[in-house]
């Protein structure tokens, strides 16, 4: 019973924190400058 | 009976069919019509099956496979069928190496194994090659108590992946071979199908023949890359080493990212919100708990004989990744000793068995009633942002009208001569593409030698940038050559391609025709 009320404790924890990261990643954000040469990456 | 049958086929497939669902959840945009463009994720119309290529044999021979499949569906669906396909493979292997009758640990470990930050980073910068052999990994571990013809057909899609793919699995199936208990024995006393299946046995020892197997398919299916590697003269900047070593991705600086699975050179790669407090936290405690589940089936009756294999391989790629990062002085002596060296440099790939491994303790944690279940859906809450193609990251396009003219012109033309590639920079960014940023696709369209500057541009925290040297020695020399006006001749350039109105190509030069111009593309012929 332990375990298990644990287990959805966890669960109910990782959908609010998965909720509040999505809801930022949809909030609008400004458009990246341009660019005239690409790198490959930036670390 | 008959629905007892079907609930057990239904389970069976079970794993396979989540992959599928996730595949469909992570890649969404991007499985409408038209192409994803993505970084080293790059696929074109009509591919050439044999095309002029110098340098490192990176794409061998998986551009060769896309080709030859393009012939049959079009390129659009064959790139498809790879993306999906890795879920979907990664999915069903790594619920494989689970006991069958645990029907809900299955579930948790391909939930995990399909859908972790290791795999995300890696097809946000596009490797889907390097990928298709770490969904394979599963099967192939699988198949190492198998006769050698099963282990061929295991390693098949680290085969078509290539290098890289091949020595994340050479990294996993040596030390399996070479430390296997129970290898090729009958099921364990009281064992199940599965057992059987899973070579669950104690006792038995190492197989010669075994590790003859591994050794002989995993050097038999190296050679498309091998030779022409050993034989290209491509050289490797040391200072890639500065560049591709492994970063933190979060609050644990890099040894943390790398435990929690992530750790990838670039922030391009990452996904939003990788990085917060707690899904950083989460993902740590639940690579914690994971190799804690590993560990634990070390004292019980169900070890499987790949257990110690996979912890060595775990472990020695755990090394690997960090080497970059924390040794880079060494690991750039060894390069300069020795170009071979060079797949180390990106050193975070080699975390692929530790992720198998986390998935396989999972399974072995959770493994049935509610904390499966939320052990199931635990790895899609930590990582949301993977969702609907990276929210925006992956999603399809097509290539204007032009391209394909372009194509065309030059691939219908029998007369001798390379394309050079211009503006000189490795990699574009289309508006038509959403401004994603994809290597330049004039490498891949051309049958003939296409001449590109191959240098890997690195942005540093600092706004500087980080110049890694091209591998090609040809494209090398027409870098140097290009200022000056007898490059052409001497390069043997038959065409020049440009794109957008940058470092365009000076008009007007004595023996150049143009034989296209269109919105963004200038085709140029002498």
């Amino acid at each position: 019973m332990v375990r298990i009320l644990a287990a959805l404790g966890i669960g109910a924890l990782l959908a609010v924190g998965a909720s509040v990261a999505v809801v930022n990643v949809a909030s609008p954000v400004p458009t990246p400058a341009n660019q005239p040469l690409y790198n490959y990456g930036t670390r | 009976m008959v629905a007892a049958v079907g609930g057990e086929r239904a389970w069976r497939l079970a794993p396979a069919f989540l992959g599928l669902g996730l595949a469909v959840l992570a890649l969404g945009p991007a499985l409408g019509w038209g192409f994803v463009l993505r970084y080293d994720l790059l696929f074109v119309p009509d591919p050439p099956l044999l095309p002029d290529t110098g340098g490192f044999p990176r794409a061998v021979p998986s551009d060769f496979v896309v080709a030859l499949l393009s012939r049959v569906v079009p390129a659009e669906v064959v790139q498809k069928a790879f993306l999906v396909g890795i879920f979907v493979l990664a999915a069903s292997g790594a619920a494989a190496l689970v006991p069958p009758e645990r029907r809900l640990a299955r579930l948790v470990a391909a939930a995990f194994y399909a859908w972790n930050i290791y795999l995300a980073q890696r097809l946000m910068l596009g490797q889907w090659a390097l990928l298709l052999g770490v969904a394979g990994l599963p099967w192939a571990v699988r198949a190492t108590a198998l006769p050698w013809p099963r282990l061929a057909l295991a390693l098949l899609p680290a085969a078509i992946g290539g290098f890289q793919a091949m020595l994340v699995s050479a990294l996993t199936l040596l030390p399996i071979a070479a430390l296997r208990s129970g290898t090729r024995v009958a099921p364990a006393e009281g064992g199940s199908r599965g057992a059987s299946v899973l070579g669950v046995a104690g006792g038995a020892v190492t197989s010669p023949r075994g590790v003859f197997a591994v050794v002989g398919v995993l050097g038999v299916f190296s050679l498309p890359w091998l030779v022409p590697a050993l034989a290209s003269g491509a050289v490797t900047d040391p200072a890639g080493v500065d560049a591709f070593a492994a970063r933190a991705d979060g609050p644990f600086g890099v040894l943390g990212s790398l435990l929690s699975l992530g750790g990838i050179w670039t922030a391009e790669a990452g996904l939003p919100g990788q990085g917060e407090w707690w899904a950083a936290t989460v993902r740590l405690l639940i690579v914690v708990v994971g190799v804690f589940g590993y560990a634990r089936l070390r004292v019980g009756g169900d070890r499987p004989g790949w257990w110690r294999g996979l912890a060595v391989a775990a472990g020695a790629g755990f090394c690997v990744a960090g080497f970059g990062a924390l040794a880079p002085g060494p690991l750039k002596w060894l390069i300069g000793l020795w170009p071979g060296f060079g797949p180390l440099r990106d050193g975070q790939v080699y975390l692929a068995p530790l992720v198998l491994l986390t998935a396989v303790g999972l399974g072995s944690v959770l493994r049935s009633g509610i904390p499966a279940v939320v052990g199931v859906l635990a790895p899609v809450l930590v990582l949301p942002t993977f969702a609907v193609g990276a929210f925006g990251r992956l999603a399809a396009v097509e290539y204007p009208r032009e391209w394909r003219e372009v194509q065309r012109i030059v691939n219908a033309d029998p007369a001798p001569g390379a394309l050079l590639s211009l503006p000189w920079g490795a990699h574009r960014a289309f508006a038509w593409n959403g401004g994603r940023v994809v290597l330049d696709p004039a490498t891949k369209l051309f049958d003939r030698r296409v001449i590109w500057d191959d240098t890997l541009l690195v942005g540093l925290p600092d706004g500087g940038r980080l110049r890694v040297r091209g591998e090609d020695p040809l494209n090398r020399r027409a870098g140097d050559l290009l200022g000056r006006p007898d490059f052409a001749a001497r390069l043997d350039v038959r065409y020049v391609l440009t794109v957008g109105t940058e470092n365009r190509f000076p008009s007007g030069l004595t023996g150049w025709t143009t034989v296209f111009e269109g919105p963004d593309l200038v085709l140029l012929r002498r």
